[in-house]
């Protein structure tokens, strides 16, 4: 039953056995696919290659163009005027027509990401985005009433702090470009990587010590 | 305002702004077909078949009784097919006969 397979939960997925039938959503994808195929309007590679490039994408990207812009303030100047363009100088290609704006968390300005009308995100920098950014919730209350949504991620901003949130779009995305932590000056900028998270880069939380894996 | 005026004034997506639960921080990895299904939307992107926010729309148009009981996906699948009879590119017979070829196929492999 598709109907009990509701999109907030967060169960591991049972392994599924070669007999079990595929749902019904399942088998409207395969058919839709088929059709497309069968009317030569896409090939069954397009599928598979978009599914590495899916693969390919995590936020390892986004943690590498933070660092790099932490550690390279001609590089950052760059980012800040066009996030694109930036990031085609690291070799992270854009597979969407999509336009990346980075904003730049300072003393004074904390920024945060959403997407209040569905689920648009840097996927070409972070990859796919987590079910919590794509449900209502968060879609609902991270525009009117950020602090208390970044309270409950663990993150108090204080009253002199500004924060600013960003409505994603179909053509225009976000990147958080997170303060970079103190005491990290002697750190390599692979070591400073290591330490940006996909929910720093969202802007749900800090950048901190401590948070290598 | 009251009534049916909230209706017009707000589309099933628009809820930025309206009050909501706490958040709880779920995320799971994408079963095979819904990665198939994310790549069928950016191939249909990338070839001008179906846009983003065509998909948007059409997710809209399910209303708001599909749109909170259908997964994430489930909502992309279904959005597809609508806006391929409106352009005229499938059928729903063509649709529904493919679906019954999926799974008689499904059926004969077991």
């Amino acid at each position: 039953m598709a109907h009990e397979h509701e999109h907030d939960h967060d169960h591991p997925h049972a392994e599924i056995s070669v007999s079990e039938m595929p749902g019904y959503y399942e088998v409207m994808e395969t058919a839709i696919r088929e059709l497309l195929i069968d009317k030569q309007l896409i090939t069954g590679n397009d599928i598979r290659h978009q599914i590495e490039v899916l693969d390919s994408r995590t936020p390892a990207l986004g943690a590498k163009v933070v660092a790099r812009a932490w550690v390279d303030a001609a590089f950052r100047e760059r980012l800040l005027a066009d996030g694109r363009a930036a990031c085609e100088e690291l070799g992270i290609s854009f597979y969407d027509d999509t336009r990346l704006i980075v904003l730049e968390n300072t003393e004074t300005v904390h920024n945060l990401i959403v997407c209040t009308l569905c689920s648009c995100y840097p996927r070409p920098v972070l990859g796919l985005p987590p079910d919590w950014y794509k449900l209502k919730p968060y879609r609902a209350r991270a525009v009117s009433e950020p602090r208390i949504v970044l309270a409950e991620f663990g993150t108090i901003i204080p009253d002199d702090v500004e924060v600013r949130v960003s409505d994603s779009t179909a053509a225009v995305r976000y990147l958080v470009l997170p303060r970079r932590p103190e005491a990290t000056d002697d750190y390599s900028e692979e070591q400073l990587a290591a330490l940006v998270t996909r929910d720093a880069m969202i802007g749900v939380i800090p950048v901190t010590l401590g948070m290598e894996n | 305002m009251s009534g049916s005026e909230g209706l017009v004034s707000r589309l099933p997506n628009d809820i930025g702004g309206l009050t909501a639960g706490s958040i709880a921080r779920v995320e799971h990895e994408l079963e095979p077909w819904e990665k198939r299904c994310h790549a069928l939307a950016d191939v249909l992107d990338f070839k001008k078949l179906i846009n983003t926010e065509e998909k948007r729309r059409g997710v809209e148009a399910l209303g708001s009784d599909m749109i909170g009981q259908l997964a994430y996906y489930e909502r992309w699948i279904v959005a597809f097919a609508n806006i391929f009879f409106a352009k005229g590119i499938l059928t729903p017979t063509e649709l529904a006969e493919k679906m019954a070829e999926v799974e008689a196929r499904h059926i004969a492999g077991r």
